[in-house]
């Protein structure tokens, strides 16, 4: 029997401790590519998430009758299946999001933290435990992701989800940098040493 | 509901599905590969560490190559004599004892010891450095001290110690040789793991230019080869070259050497000590010890220095009434964790 | 803006690379790019792998899924193909080709999810283009990726030994290193007039 701390260990590790993106450095091409404003990184965590919460919960209750041999083949129908239909149902309501995220959307099949979760952690747990597990890592990468957004349209346009927060004076000659690919890996670069700063254990740190 | 675009869709997905398996699974039969069983069951005996200590790039190569006889069973050297002992079981093989060996640092020139030239910056790396007119160091035969040896150890037997040179754990080291092949100063040998006494130095100056540039570097004096009561030594180049196979392990060289280049691993050293047996024949104090360590008159029983006796136990093998026996002491006290101060 | 076969490799090489302009296939780029063997190994694959699913897919979007009306199965019908795909030809290289299996096949199996596979095929059917600028496509963005990773390999080679501080050591300074040569990149856009 389960104990409740142990439990909730699942939901609570993908945040911080075991956060997709800045810690276990996966879902780097979405990340990158999708965060140029709050709203699209928010938005396409979303949508990763909830492939990674359905998938798991699929590949769970079905994990007794996959076999073991043809399991990733069986995951990536499944998992493909989902992101269809997040595909086609942004296609029709999130237009302007859709036009964004552009191929990123179908590219979610590959994301290895769909894949690796259900590869890892879905085929061999029960359905409650695949559900936290996938509620904290979906919940840690859309929060990874809308901070790098965040942090992007801020310096680029001056805004948050598109909201004025800066005066007009910034806005006129913002940091364009921050939209390109070199302000993206340089934000991910510092954001990744701000983690291993507030990580790393203490002798690490010395050598 | 749009039943015909579901169907197709079924049907073919489903197609698909069931072609590719179909494929995949005839491709499986038909391109599969005759692996010889023992390879795969010497590779799984293997350590699987990839280090390239057997000479072949990686654990998959020296399996195969082994089982098609080409490499020997004891290649290992991380796994060892009882990995060996497997993969000969598996080729049907004989395996001999071989003595371990483990890389010794044959430099004692640290920070203290042996000052620099110059301020070098740049890459910290001994392999980079040494391209710059040999390396920071005044001695350029000596260990440039800046870890590289750390990163190859694919074992990570090595640590550099606060002198700057690198303190290697005997008992983690396999002696695969990675660290000695990437030295650039070529100053990190695999010797015999059970060996006590070896020079740590590779300077071929000789006398005042080793002096001038480390307190401890060999400077070619032969006092050593003199006084060795095996003549294992000899001089060649200004360094002194042991025979490992005559060596004694009796430490003299260590202690008849000026600049104190030798190094001695043994935890301890016994002390001579004269039993009732002493009838007084003076061979021990004239013609055996080097140290002045015994004192004595003829016809009276002998006396050991215990202060001046290095345990080299020459006067053991003179003494014709075995009156002189030698007594194990203590460990060496020593706050010094560096190997290398005697 | 119809683009000439020559545009459109020159495109996918420089202006719109893979890997920096277009973020596609980062994980490997930065697991695989530590060391200038491995790096070469790896491209050798990407570009392998990406001109076979390239055309395949292109075949099977353009005369199976859209006369079929059947284009939502995209997805599901690349990925499976592409895996599948890539499954045979090691196998078929391990028993007919040791000598180019021992070089790159080992990095067939980390490229199937590799989303620079997938996400070619996906522009290339965006793009409306035919089999010809498909294939041009796929090779230009192949010998991009390896272009870019081979340089950044050699980059990391030399971060190796630099006296980096320790939060910097391994992804972040690799990134920054990125982003450095992202930059540079930057200076090919407009390049002969060219945007895909």
């Amino acid at each position: 029997m389960t104990s409740r701390p142990s439990r909730l260990k699942y939901f609570t590790s993908g945040i911080i401790l075991e956060n997709p993106l800045l810690v276990l450095m996966i879902g780097l091409c979405p990340a990158l590519a999708t965060t140029a404003t709050a709203r699209d990184g928010f938005g396409m965590g979303i949508a990763a998430s909830f492939v990674l919460i359905a998938s798991n919960v699929v590949v769970s209750l079905l994990r007794r009758f996959v076999p073991s041999s043809i399991r990733i083949p069986i995951f990536i129908i499944i998992i493909s299946s989902f992101v269809t239909i997040v595909d086609y149902v942004l296609q029709a309501y999130q237009p302007g999001l859709y036009a964004v995220l552009g191929i990123f959307i179908p590219l979610i099949v590959v994301n290895c933290m769909i894949l690796g979760r259900a590869e890892a952690f879905a085929y061999h747990h029960g359905v409650w435990d695949s559900i936290l597990d996938a509620l904290g890592k979906s919940l840690g990468f859309t929060l990874a992701l809308g901070l790098m957004g965040t942090i992007r349209e801020f310096f680029s346009a001056g805004t948050v989800f598109g909201a004025v927060v800066t005066p007009a004076a910034f806005r006129e000659a913002p940091v364009l940098f921050m939209i390109f690919s070199p302000g993206a890996f340089l934000l991910i670069g510092i954001l990744k040493a701000i983690v291993n700063r507030l990580t790393l254990p203490k002798e690490k740190m010395e050598q | 509901m749009d039943w015909a675009t579901t169907l197709k869709a079924l049907a073919g997905l489903g197609g698909l599905g069931l072609f590719l398996g179909l494929v995949l699974a005839i491709a499986s039969i038909k391109l599969a590969v005759k692996v010889d069983p023992r390879e795969e069951r010497i590779r799984s005996v293997l350590p699987g560490a990839n280090c390239g200590g057997c000479g072949y790039p990686g654990c998959d190569a020296y399996a195969a190559a082994v089982a098609r006889g080409e490499a020997d069973v004891n290649a290992c050297p991380v796994g060892g004599p009882s990995v060996s002992q497997q993969v000969a079981e598996i080729m049907g093989k004989e395996v001999e004892e071989t003595e371990p060996v483990v890389a010794k640092l044959i430099c004692r020139g640290g920070a203290a010891e042996a000052p620099r030239r110059f301020e070098y910056q740049g890459a910290t790396n001994c392999r980079q450095a040494a391209l710059l007119l040999g390396g920071p160091k005044a001695c350029i035969y000596g260990c440039i001290g800046m870890g590289h040896c750390v990163t190859v150890c694919p074992v990570d037997a090595i640590r550099l110690g606060s002198d700057n040179l690198p303190i290697i754990d005997e008992d983690a080291c396999v002696g695969c040789g990675a660290c000695t092949k990437e030295c650039p100063k070529q100053v990190l040998r695999l010797l015999p793991k059970s060996k006590l006494v070896y020079l740590a130095c590779a300077s071929h100056d000789k006398g005042r230019s080793v002096k001038q540039v480390c307190k401890v570097g060999c400077i070619g004096c032969g006092l050593c080869v003199k006084n060795c009561p095996v003549a294992a030594l000899t001089l060649v180049n200004n360094l002194p070259v042991m025979d490992e196979t005559k060596c004694i392990d009796c430490g003299i060289c260590v202690h008849k050497c000026p600049t104190k280049s030798f190094i001695d691993r043994a935890p301890s050293r016994p002390k001579a000590a004269i039993n009732e047996n002493c009838t007084g024949c003076t061979l021990c104090v004239k013609k055996a010890c080097k140290f002045k360590a015994i004192e004595g008159e003829p016809k009276q029983p002998h006396r050991v220095i215990p202060e001046k006796c290095v345990g080299c136990g020459e006067c053991v093998k003179v003494c014709p009434k075995a009156a002189i026996d030698m007594v194990p002491v203590g460990k060496k006290a020593t706050a010094d964790p560096s190997p290398y101060k005697s | 803006m119809k683009l000439n076969p020559a545009q459109i490799f020159i495109g996918a090489l420089l202006i719109n690379n893979v890997l920096l302009f277009r973020f596609l296939g980062l994980c490997p780029f930065f697991g695989v790019s530590n060391a200038v063997g491995t790096a070469t190994g790896m491209s050798g694959a990407v570009v392998f792998v990406m001109l076979l699913a390239s055309l395949v897919t292109w075949a099977l979007y353009n005369l199976v899924l859209a006369p079929l009306g059947l284009v939502f199965l995209r997805t599901a019908v690349f990925i499976l193909v592409i895996a599948s795909l890539v499954q045979f030809v090691e196998m078929y290289l391990k028993k007919y080709m040791r000598t180019l299996y021992s070089s790159l096949g080992i990095y067939l199996p980390l490229i199937t999810t590799n989303c620079a596979i997938l996400g070619v095929t996906f522009l290339s059917i965006d793009y409306r283009f035919s089999l010809l600028d498909s294939t041009i496509f796929a090779i230009g963005s192949g010998l991009g990726f390896g272009l870019v990773i081979i340089l950044f390999a050699a980059i990391r080679e030399r971060l190796n030994d630099a006296p980096i501080s320790r939060s910097f050591r391994g992804y972040p300074i690799a990134f920054i290193a990125a982003s450095l040569v992202s930059l540079a990149f930057y200076g090919f856009a407009g390049l002969f007039g060219i945007s895909l």
